[in-house]
């Protein structure tokens, strides 16, 4: 459904993205990873068609993202990073406005989506927090039903309930067949909803891998608070991967059978000890280290 | 054009329009006030006592004790310049660069109308509210000189001096939004579609305070609006109207075109 290939955009910085090439399959949910600058909003809009990229290509559904932009946004859903709209108009303006501006006519959804997210329609948006422009702008995003979403961060700004009601909303519009591509730099939500997920890292794309393939994976990270450095050497030495977190806590990576590392800890003065359950972000971690790493 | 858009338009600028409209009413009521056939000589003689390039540079020039001249004098030479250049300046401006500047462009190119049709219906509301304030303006001198001074303004050729003075506008209108189009930055954007009409203004006031320095009206294309040929001379204006249109077609396509194949950060 979606289709970037070898997609290059450079800015005058000489930051961008290069020769980035994912897919999307129809009724999937494709996460898009990575830390602030390293070029999801470049690629989004890549999709969306408002860059002149310097080579290759994104097609949605068949249609170049640039040449039928226009065309394309019927069947688009587009949630931006940054909530810039009309901000003199009030929450119900902008909404009627963007429907206008879609010729759409039937308001049964937009009523059902505003009273999910309870949006509070009256005030002007240039009075609105941050959460209540996100909500505003997920519902002009999702209002007309769409086949495809290109969502940009969406739920930043918005509180724990409100992120578990849009994380419902996007499984339900997966259900339905709707194929999504969301940006993120929160592991758990990706996680959650994502069927795969693609790390991009100073705009180079350096991994996409199965959710699934995550989750059987064996391999777990703990973090051990320990009684001194005598310990830590301990560990250090026992040929387990570990990283030194603080001066008495250490990150040891072990997996199943996990006897030699119980057995390893039975020979240090263990003060806490918290399984990291977020393997996406260790592995996530895992790309920037040799990053980091190569840099050093 | 896109009619949701257009109105839009119309709510978020309707403040400008008006504020722009009424100082060009306080000039225009007092203008018409001020005229006074018998006391031609005491207006000569107030004139008499300000510098006479001072006079010049503002265009209050021939005012005569005829009243389409003397209008023609006292109005198309400065008032009716600037203050419309105020507005589609400003407006100009917001149309397209402010849109791209601030982000909000993202949301308008997110809905199924092209980057043509987006700018499109820009560059008309621009160029209808600019054109619509000269035809209200226009209009009320008409209205207020028949109350006052019936029979003695020459309507045939001082609509030709406001029809001028409309394509004048519309072309000035133009470079902002040329300019509203190139610029992604609202500052660069208003720094060159105001900058260029307001040195064309400050060449034609040179250009008339001096014969030394006359020369500066050829790199003003506010020196095609000579209100007292255009009055006088019906070819003149007809000529010069049809630059101007055709100058207005180039720059706004231009626009629209420029825009369509530019690269957004948005």
């Amino acid at each position: 459904m979606i289709d970037v290939k070898n997609l290059t955009h450079i800015y005058r910085s000489g930051k961008g993205i290069f020769d980035v090439s994912f897919n999307v399959k129809q009724g999937e949910v494709f996460g898009y990873l990575g830390p602030n600058g390293a070029g999801k909003t470049t690629t989004i809009r890549g999709l969306m068609g408002f860059t002149n990229a310097k080579s290759g290509s994104a097609v949605i559904n068949g249609l170049d993202c640039r040449q039928d932009a226009a065309d394309l946004q019927k069947i688009i859903g587009y949630l931006p990073g940054e909530m810039n709209m009309l901000d003199y108009m009030s929450g119900n303006e902008f909404i009627k406005f963007m429907s206008d501006m879609r010729n759409l006519k039937d308001t049964k959804r937009r009523d059902m989506l505003i009273e999910r997210f309870e949006l509070e329609t009256e005030g002007k948006i240039k009075k609105m927090s941050k959460g209540m422009k996100q909500k505003l702008g997920v519902i002009v995003a999702f209002m007309h039903d769409p086949d495809v979403y290109i969502l940009d961060e969406p739920t930043s700004g918005l509180d724990p309930l409100m992120q578990s009601v849009f994380l419902d909303l996007i499984l339900e519009e997966k259900k339905r067949g709707k194929t999504i591509l969301m940006s993120s730099h929160i592991f758990e939500e990706v996680q959650k909803v994502c069927d795969r997920v693609g790390i991009i890292k100073e705009g180079r794309i350096v991994t996409i891998r199965d959710i699934s393939e995550l989750a059987s994976a064996k391999a777990r990270s703990f973090t051990v608070e320990v009684g001194g450095a005598k310990d830590i050497e301990t560990i250090e030495s026992s040929g387990f991967d570990s990283r030194i977190v603080d001066e008495n806590t250490i990150r040891i990576s072990a997996s199943y059978p996990f006897n030699e590392f119980y057995q390893l800890l039975s020979k240090c003065d263990v003060k806490s000890l918290k399984v990291d359950i977020l393997t996406l972000e260790s592995m996530f971690m895992k790309y920037y280290r040799q990053e980091d790493d190569s840099n050093e | 054009m896109n009619k949701t858009l257009y109105k839009t338009n119309i709510k978020a600028n309707w403040g400008i329009f008006a504020f722009i409209f009424g100082m060009l009413m306080i000039y225009v009521s007092t203008s018409i006030a001020m005229f006074n056939p018998e006391n031609a000589d005491a207006m000569k003689a107030m004139f008499d006592m300000m510098p006479e390039g001072m006079i010049k540079a503002f265009g209050f020039t021939g005012l005569g004790t005829e009243l389409t001249g003397y209008l023609a004098g006292y109005l198309y030479g400065f008032i009716l310049i600037v203050f419309p250049l105020i507005y589609t300046a400003l407006i100009a401006n917001k149309m397209i660069a402010g849109h791209v500047d601030n982000g909000s462009m993202a949301y308008l190119l997110a809905t199924p109308n092209t980057r043509k049709r987006v700018a499109g219906t820009q560059a008309i509301f621009l160029a209808s509210t600019s054109a619509l304030l000269i035809v209200i303006i226009t209009g009320i001198i008409i209205l207020m000189s028949a109350a006052v001074f019936p029979g003695h303004l020459e309507i045939p050729s001082f609509l030709l001096l406001n029809l001028v003075t409309l394509l004048l506008l519309v072309a000035v209108g133009g470079i902002g939004f040329l300019a509203s189009c190139i610029f992604s930055d609202k500052k660069y954007s208003l720094a060159v579609g105001a900058g260029i009409p307001v040195l064309f203004v400050l060449f034609k006031m040179l250009a008339d305070i001096s014969e030394k320095v006359e020369f500066f009206r050829y790199f003003s294309i506010y020196s095609l609006l000579d209100a007292h040929r255009i009055l006088e001379d019906v070819p003149y204006a007809l000529i010069v109207g049809g630059s101007l249109l055709a100058l207005s077609i180039v720059l706004y396509i231009a626009g629209i075109v420029i825009f369509n194949r530019k690269s957004l950060a948005i």
